[in-house]
This record gives structure tokens, C-alpha cells and sequence, in this order.
């Protein structure tokens, strides 16, 4: 389980996060749903290790994991897609995917490939071919797929369906929510297209100007219009 | 027509000199966007250290494989010291730095070994090689450059398609950010990346020391036509590299062969801004645009 406790990140004078508390158990998918600038790339950039936080912390199974290198982090079980489909377009599938382990024994590495190429047949596919050939939504799955390839316990994915035609947006947050039932990872997810994120989601998290504005199980947040109207915009 | 040929032959081991020191230029520039000049400076020192290696010794091979370890640790040394404590500044403060540690090296060889030009033995037969009755403007020594280069080349492109460290570094290279996140030590890939490129510059000063001498400014015009090579051929592209410093050998002994070889700079700096005007990303660079 990942466990957020009163995380406040500033930019100088800036608050991006206000102590922000949320809990992410192993096999559910939690969104963070917020308007621009609200504060949710700043937390998966903060509990992925590119940003420091100014107080709280993050533990993943009872470690911490706050204030160490993303290489670390990685290793300790937490794996972020950032956003824009967080390939590498000069390597080729296969190399992406082989990246995203490349720390671990080669046997691990292959397991978890295979896994991924179910998950994912179109990269199996793809193989050969250079991350710059796919199309949004496969370069959004070989996104995932890297992240995966790291055996993580706690998924981190970061607007995932920017820039994506509605009906892959949907494929792809099936996938996750997949994903989380079948191997009981925790899933985080930042979305600002609330509606979908929440459809799969089982607990919501609201954020504006970096604090939490209501916590509850998605299904309720997707129906408080007061909530929606407030800080949802629809 | 004979004589043109024969400055083409000539100039290919030259050539294949300056594609090494191009090569070593790309590697730091591919992981850091930081053109090395001080490369030439690791190269001349640890060219010392070979005369003095093989002085001592007599056998050639063992002054090449000392000078490639020094040129790795060389190479670390300047990253560690100068490079470094940069990072946060923009990249053309290193850029200038890399300035200082050339003069600092070459002040240093200037105290340790002397600055006068001394000859480095020739290990080799340097006579052109006799075959179809008449004298060819090639030698042993120049197959043994070539052999060396060739060598070198497939090394290393082997160790950037089948390894994993050669992954890293190309990942480290193209972004950072996703190496780091993909658990990529990108810090210790960029360090190796000195050390290879200190290798690779310390094997083209040993083999090009033998047909020119030795001191602490002779290695710098190699700079001027490698910095050429590595430009026209992409700054980023390996195979850039290695196909124009060929091509710059070859130029290199058209223009000093037909006319004096004091114009070869000339020209390869007049090709130099050609390229810059008409095609700045290079003959072999990919366009720096992304979708996003």
C-alpha cells in the first residue's frame, strides 16, 4: 500500500501541494481528479523522487520512499508513467520495454516482458519497430509497459489519456483497471478528464491549488454536482 | 590522375585518426550536449604517457593499452573535477571550461615532460608498400590504423546495440528523465561515457603520434579538423563521425598534396561554415523536432 501523509511541495514561494494525505491500497485504482494547475503532476513528480518535497512523506509498504533518487525509488517498487506517453521514439519497442528493467536479472527481466506482451499483444507486434512508428495510444501502452517492466507494487500514471481519441482513452483505462484486479498493483491516477477516471476508479481524490478538497469512493464523487460544478467544470 | 589517387590512399589513415577523435567528441556531446575540447589535451597527455610507457619498455602495444587506461581515468578525472561542479550552470559555461582543462594540460605535459617536440618511435614499417611495380602511398603502419579504427568502430557500435550499459547510455542520452525513471544510474552511465570517450581519444593520439612528434600543441590541429568532422557529420551520429573524418582525411590530403598543406585548416573551416549555413543538423543528424 502506498501512503501519502501530509505532503507539501513548494516552488519557491509557490505551494504546489498542501499536505495532501491520500492511501492507495494494493489492487484499486485511485484517481486524483483536478483542474489544470492544481497540483497533480507536482505529486507523481514528488513521490517518483524528481522533486523534493518540503514536508511529509510517502511510504510504500512501510518504507519510505520520499527524498530518494527516482532510481531508488523505482527499484523499491513504485514505477511512474509521467505524462505525454513517456517513450523514448529513437529506440525501438522492444529496447523501450528492455529499459524499463534493465537493472534486474535477465530471467526477471524476460518473465515480466512476456507479461507485458499479454497485457499488451501489440507490442509484441511492434517489436522491431522504433517507438516513433506507434500511434498515441500503442506509445501510451509501451509508456505502461516500461513502467511494468520494473515489477512495480505501486503504479503512478500521469494523465494518460492526454492527447488520446476518447474510445483508446477508454481501451486503455480498462487496461489498468485490468491491471490493478489482476495484479493486485495499487494504482494512482492523475486525470483531468474526470468523468472516465472515475468510471474505473474506486476511490476519488479531489484536488485544487494543491489541497484536498474531498475524498471519497468514486462513484459518490462522480455524483456530488456540487463537487462537479465547484472545482470540475461540468 | 596517379597523383590524385595516391593523396586519396594517403589520406585514409589520416583520416581514420581524425574519425576517432570526431568519435570521441560525439560520445561526450550525445550524453552531455557539451563539446569536449580538452579531448585533444586527454589525448596529447596520455600520449606522453605512452612515449614514456614504450620508451621504457620497447613494445608498442603495451604504451597503446596504458594510454587507453589513462585516457579512461583521464576522462573521469576532467568530468569529476570540472564537468561536474558545471552541470548547473548552462552548457556553454562547460563548454568554456573545457577550454581551461586544454590549457591546463597542456601546461601540465609542458612541466612533466618537457615542451619540446620529441619523435615518437615508428612501430611499424612507414615505407608506401611496393606491389604492382611501383611504390604505393600507403604502409604497414597506415593498414595498422586502419585495422585499429575499423577494430574500434565495431566495438564500440557493438557495445551500443547488444549491451545493456549501451543501451543505457543511448537512453541516457536521448532523455534523462525517462532513464532515470526506468531506474538507469544516469549519473554513472554519463561518467563511463567520459571514460569511453578519454579511451577512444587516447587510441588516436598513439596512433597518429608515430607520423607527426609529440608536444603539448602538436595534437591541436587534429582538434580543428575532428571538430569539423563531428559538426558536418550530425555532432550526434556516430557513423557521422566515422564518414567524415574519412571524408576529412581524404580532403586534408587532396588540398595539402595538390597545393601546401598549410590550407588544409582553411578549408576544412570554409566546409565547415558551408555546412553550418546549408545544412545545420548535419549530413547524418536527425531533426531535433518532436512531436509531443
Amino acid at each position: 500500500m502506498l501512503s501519502i501523509t501530509d505532503l507539501t511541495v513548494s516552488y519557491g514561494p509557490v505551494e504546489a501541494l498542501n499536505g495532501v494525505t491520500i492511501s492507495v491500497p494494493r489492487g484499486e485504482v485511485t484517481a486524483v481528479i483536478g483542474a489544470n494547475g492544481a497540483g497533480k503532476s507536482t505529486l507523481m513528480r514528488t513521490l517518483a523522487g524528481l522533486v523534493t518535497p518540503a514536508a511529509g512523506q510517502a511510504t510504500l509498504d512501510g518504507e519510505i520512499i520520499t527524498r530518494k533518487s527516482p532510481e531508488d525509488i523505482v527499484r523499491m517498487g513504485v514505477a511512474l508513467v509521467p505524462e505525454g506517453r513517456s517513450t523514448i521514439p529513437e529506440l525501438t519497442v522492444e529496447e523501450n520495454l528492455r529499459l524499463g528493467g534493465l537493472w534486474r536479472p535477465k530471467a526477471d527481466r524476460r518473465t515480466t516482458q512476456a507479461e507485458v506482451f499479454d497485457l499488451f499483444p501489440v507490442l509484441a507486434e511492434r517489436q522491431r519497430m522504433r517507438a516513433d512508428t506507434l500511434s498515441g495510444g500503442e506509445r501510451q501502452q509501451l509508456a505502461i509497459g516500461r513502467a511494468l517492466m520494473s515489477n512495480p507494487k505501486c503504479l503512478l500514471l500521469d494523465e494518460p489519456s492526454l492527447g488520446l481519441a476518447p474510445l483508446i482513452v477508454t481501451q486503455i483505462l480498462h487496461l489498468v483497471r485490468r491491471l490493478a484486479d489482476e495484479t493486485k498493483i495499487a494504482v494512482l491516477l492523475v486525470e483531468q478528464n474526470a468523468v472516465t477516471a472515475l468510471r474505473m476508479a474506486d476511490t476519488g481524490v479531489v484536488l485544487n491549488l494543491g489541497r484536498i478538497v474531498q475524498t471519497g469512493p468514486a462513484s459518490e464523487i462522480a455524483s456530488d454536482e456540487k463537487l462537479r460544478h465547484a472545482y470540475l467544470g461540468y | 590522375m596517379t597523383s590524385f589517387i595516391d593523396y586519396l590512399i594517403g589520406g585514409v589513415s589520416n583520416g581514420a585518426v581524425i574519425a576517432l577523435m570526431a568519435i570521441a567528441l560525439v560520445l561526450i556531446w550525445r550524453a552531455t550536449r557539451v563539446v569536449n575540447f580538452a579531448q585533444v589535451g586527454q589525448a596529447m597527455f596520455t600520449t606522453f604517457v605512452a612515449l614514456t610507457v614504450q620508451t621504457l619498455t620497447g613494445s608498442w602495444a603495451l604504451a597503446l593499452v596504458v594510454a587507453m587506461v589513462a585516457g579512461a581515468i583521464l576522462g573521469v578525472i576532467v568530468q569529476f573535477l570540472v564537468l561536474r561542479p558545471m552541470r548547473r550552470a548552462d552548457t556553454s559555461g562547460a563548454i568554456i571550461a573545457t577550454f581551461g582543462v586544454l590549457i591546463a594540460l597542456q601546461a601540465a605535459v609542458g612541466m612533466i615532460w618537457g615542451g619540446d617536440a620529441q619523435a615518437y618511435p615508428q612501430p611499424f614499417d612507414n615505407a608506401g608498400i611496393v606491389a604492382f611495380g611501383r611504390i604505393w602511398p600507403i604502409s604497414v603502419y597506415d593498414f595498422v590504423v586502419i585495422g585499429v579504427t575499423i577494430l574500434l568502430v565495431i566495438a564500440l557500435s557493438l557495445l551500443f546495440t547488444r549491451t545493456s550499459i549501451g543501451l543505457a547510455m543511448r537512453a541516457s542520452a536521448f532523455n534523462p528523465e525517462v532513464a532515470r525513471l526506468s531506474g538507469v544510474r544516469v549519473s554513472r552511465v554519463l561518467t563511463f561515457g567520459w571514460a569511453l570517450a578519454g579511451v577512444v581519444g587516447a587510441v588516436a593520439g598513439v596512433l597518429v603520434a608515430p607520423s607527426s612528434t609529440v608536444s603539448p600543441t602538436t595534437f591541436d590541429i587534429l582538434l580543428v579538423f575532428a571538430f569539423t568532422a563531428a559538426v558536418i557529420g550530425g555532432l550526434d551520429s556516430l557513423v557521422g563521425a566515422v564518414a567524415l573524418g574519412v571524408f576529412a582525411g581524404l580532403v586534408i590530403s587532396l588540398v595539402s598534396g595538390l597545393s601546401n598543406s598549410g590550407n588544409a585548416p582553411v578549408v576544412a573551416l570554409v566546409l565547415l561554415a558551408l555546412s553550418l549555413i546549408t545544412k545545420p543538423d548535419g549530413v547524418f543528424g536527425h531533426h531535433k523536432a518532436r512531436a509531443v
